[in-house]
């Protein structure tokens, strides 16, 4: 044993900082990194530690200067919850169930819709050419510009249009080919998102205004969806695009029709992704706060917006009833995850091709 | 065709749904690149035809062509007597096995055996048997509840070709089917392929790039290059009468030795040899090639022309001695007792009959021949 341990004495720094086998962590990494980790758990919880003590504080404890501990420093009682669930039930249960409808239909569309086309752009290729497009956008606005300045009959503008872009495709399209692929497509979709929502919501606002469709659930579900669309096509893309395609050649081959390669193939394997996505956009509608202050007054109100009403009563800002908001909204996305979270593991296509 | 299939025809009953497969001036543009090029080729009931070439030849393509997953640019695919150029892949009865063996991860090996059948609606109680023949045909109904991940390479090959057998196709399609798999599983499973396909009778197109798997399984061979149809006919045909200087090189291991040249007074110069030619013009630049085991390793001065040693191995059966002529390396079996010195001056003999002149230009088979002097 002596005979071959030939280790050299080592100094307090290696005794410190390196690890005493391969393997092992040593002993002064392992200090600095589980310090690391609990100021970060401790930065991280800590908003929600005052959240749900705020919740219970009365507006003396909340205004006479911090209290951290509740028996302690002060004694805990339940008005907010009291005022939000027994006082004004109607107000809280109303943007609660408003949330939960809005969401989840604005998710599931946006998800049914944008999945699909995400599986159109990974397998069918596109040849678009930029000159009709271009050509469209032009004849548009021009034709908007006829009925809008010069107050000409929508119907004889659209019979003038179609002609004429059916005639300039014709004669100029089909001569001069600029063609664009699944890549562009699939640019033109993202840089949707790359728009600050601020810039749109005016032109949205007005939209639903002149169809009457402002405080309505469908006015937020359609936006909703629409906005989180990009999301949906960009991550799902990648997604059937890691599904090896001889997986569906195979099943064509074997004689399944496309619904059926849909069903039993790609959506058992994509179902990780789909999971994953429909947290992601669950999450980003539950939270919406700008366009749904926009295209709510009181009926469709949604939970951010009861949250921020908190902050405008003649009272002041009621720091204990937002507390008591946030905690029952925080309280679903939760639960979402953790039923979501066994559906986004990893390995699913393991062992579909090669080793 | 040869009596290996007429005996497959006779012996087995299935043999009697085998169809003729008639591809007919099958082209495939991609936009300018024009990657295959009137395929013409007419594959017998129960044959098994396999598609050998390069990389980017043609014939992958070609297959997906047969298969429906690539549309046929022009052209026509006839299966027995029906024109199914622009049938969709389901309805063509065909089989494929990919190379990736495309199993569908999520489900067991039943489920993936069985999907042909349950995808046409075929009963639970009927498919359960079927699966379970299936299986046991390819040895792996002890493990219908596992998972693809849960099998070895060769286990997941055996799966694939379960689930391309069950449904008793009118054709196989495969493509490159064993390149997945270690060199000894390779050679077995090359030999329970060409076992069931002999069993089943059913006509296969099978794709490769490797000539040995092309050798051992096909009845016929047709060889590719830039989707251009080299040669067709029996692996023995191909490899001892090739039709041009592709074909004669890529069939063989080690492959055909070549020497260029130009003719002058009626032979082909080399170093301080020359090797008399019949046939041929003064002038022409012309390649003559033979086989490593058509040739020998002699004294200096004894053969057609000298080259010096470069290496000698030795693979157990036999001695591979590599020779160097100017530029040119040539191999040579030799018995595997043979001893030589690297570095040595040696003369090359080689038999005028089973050797081949070829116009270095474009390749093709001269009607000339080496004359004994």
């Amino acid at each position: 044993m002596s005979n071959v341990s030939n280790v050299p004495p080592r100094g307090l720094f290696a005794r410190l900082f390196e690890p005493p086998r391969i393997g092992a962590m040593a002993p002064g990494a392992k200090f600095i990194v589980y310090t690391l980790l609990l100021a970060w758990s401790a930065f991280v919880l800590f908003p929600i530690y005052w959240l749900l003590i705020t919740s219970v504080k009365s507006a003396a404890d909340v205004n006479g200067g911090p209290v951290y501990i509740p028996f302690v420093d002060f004694i805990p009682s339940l008005h907010a919850w009291r005022e939000l669930f027994v006082v004004d039930y109607a107000d809280t249960l109303r943007a609660y169930v408003n949330s939960i409808i809005i969401s989840l239909a604005a998710t599931a569309l946006a998800v049914l819709i944008g999945s699909m086309a995400a599986y159109a752009l990974a397998r069918i290729r596109y040849q678009p050419n930029l000159i009709t497009i271009l050509l469209f956008v032009l004849v548009m606005a021009a034709a908007l510009f006829a009925i809008g300045s010069y107050g000409v009959d929508w119907r004889l503008v659209l019979v003038v249009g179609v002609g004429i872009f059916y005639f300039l495709s014709k004669a100029v399209a089909s001569r001069v080919h600029v063609p664009l692929a699944n890549g562009d497509i699939l640019f033109w979709m993202i840089s949707q998102r790359i728009l600050a929502p601020i810039v749109v919501v005016v032109p949205i606002y007005m939209m639903f205004q002149s169809v009457r469709m402002l405080d309505t659930h469908l006015a937020i579900i359609l936006t909703y969806a629409v906005v989180n669309l990009p999301i949906v096509i960009w991550l799902m893309y990648d997604f059937f695009n890691s599904i090896p395609k001889d997986l569906e050649e195979s099943a064509q081959l074997d004689g399944a029709t496309m619904i059926m390669t849909f069903r039993e193939i790609v959506l058992p394997l994509s179902r990780a992704g789909l999971a994953a996505t429909t947290l992601l956009v669950m999450i980003l509608c539950w939270n919406e706060y700008l366009l749904a202050l926009f295209l709510s007054t009181a009926k469709a109100q949604t939970m951010p917006i009861l949250v921020a009403a908190m902050n405008a009563g003649e009272r002041g800002i009621l720091w204990w009833s937002m507390s008591v908001v946030i905690i029952v909204m925080i309280i679903p996305v939760v639960f979402m995850a953790i039923v979501l979270q066994r559906y986004i593991s990893k390995g699913v296509l393991l062992g579909a091709v090669k080793g | 065709m040869n009596t290996d299939m007429t005996s497959a025809s006779e012996t087995d009953t299935l043999a009697s749904d085998a169809k003729r497969l008639s591809i007919r001036k099958m082209n495939k543009h991609y936009g300018e690149f024009h990657a295959v090029k009137d395929l013409d080729i007419e594959v017998e009931p129960g044959e098994f035809l396999v598609l050998l070439g390069p990389s980017g030849c043609g014939k992958s393509t070609a297959l997906r062509m047969i298969a429906g997953l690539e549309e046929i640019t022009s052209g026509e695919v006839i299966m027995g007597d029906r024109d199914v150029t622009h049938v969709l892949p389901k309805y063509r009865d065909i089989a494929m096995v990919f190379q990736s063996y495309a199993l569908y991860p999520h489900k067991t090996v039943a489920e993936n055996i069985g999907f042909p059948l349950k995808v046409t609606g075929v009963p639970e109680e009927q498919r359960n048997k079927a699966v379970f023949d299936a299986a046991a045909q390819v040895q792996m109904e002890t493990l219908l509840e596992r998972f693809p991940r849960e099998l070895s390479g060769g286990q997941r090959q055996r799966v694939a070709l379960a689930r391309a057998i069950i449904r008793r196709p009118s054709a196989f399609l495969m493509d490159e089917p064993l390149s997945n798999l270690d060199a000894k599983l390779r050679g077995f499973m090359r030999a329970e392929l060409k076992h069931m396909q002999h069993e089943l009778g059913v006509t296969t197109i099978y794709v490769t790039h490797d000539q040995i798997e092309a050798m051992t399984l096909a009845h016929r061979v047709a060889i590719m290059k830039d989707g251009e149809l080299q040669q067709l006919g029996t692996p023995a045909e191909v490899y001892t009468n090739p039709v041009n200087l592709f074909v004669a090189g890529f069939m063989g291991s080690p492959p055909m030795n070549f020497l260029e040249g130009n003719v002058s007074e009626s032979g082909l110069q080399v170093g301080n040899d020359k090797i008399p030619l019949d046939g041929v013009e003064d002038g022409m630049a012309i390649t003559l090639g033979f086989r490593p085991e058509d040739a020998s390793v002699v004294e200096a001065g004894q053969g057609r022309f000298d080259a010096m040693v470069y290496t000698a191995e030795m693979t157990g059966d036999l001695t591979l001695v590599t020779v160097k002529h100017g530029s040119s390396i040539l191999t040579i079996k030799m018995p595997k007792d043979f001893m030589v010195d690297y570095n040595q001056n040696v003369g090359i003999q080689f038999d005028s009959e089973l050797s081949y002149l070829f116009s270095t230009g474009d390749g093709a088979r001269l009607k000339a021949n080496v004359v004994d002097s």
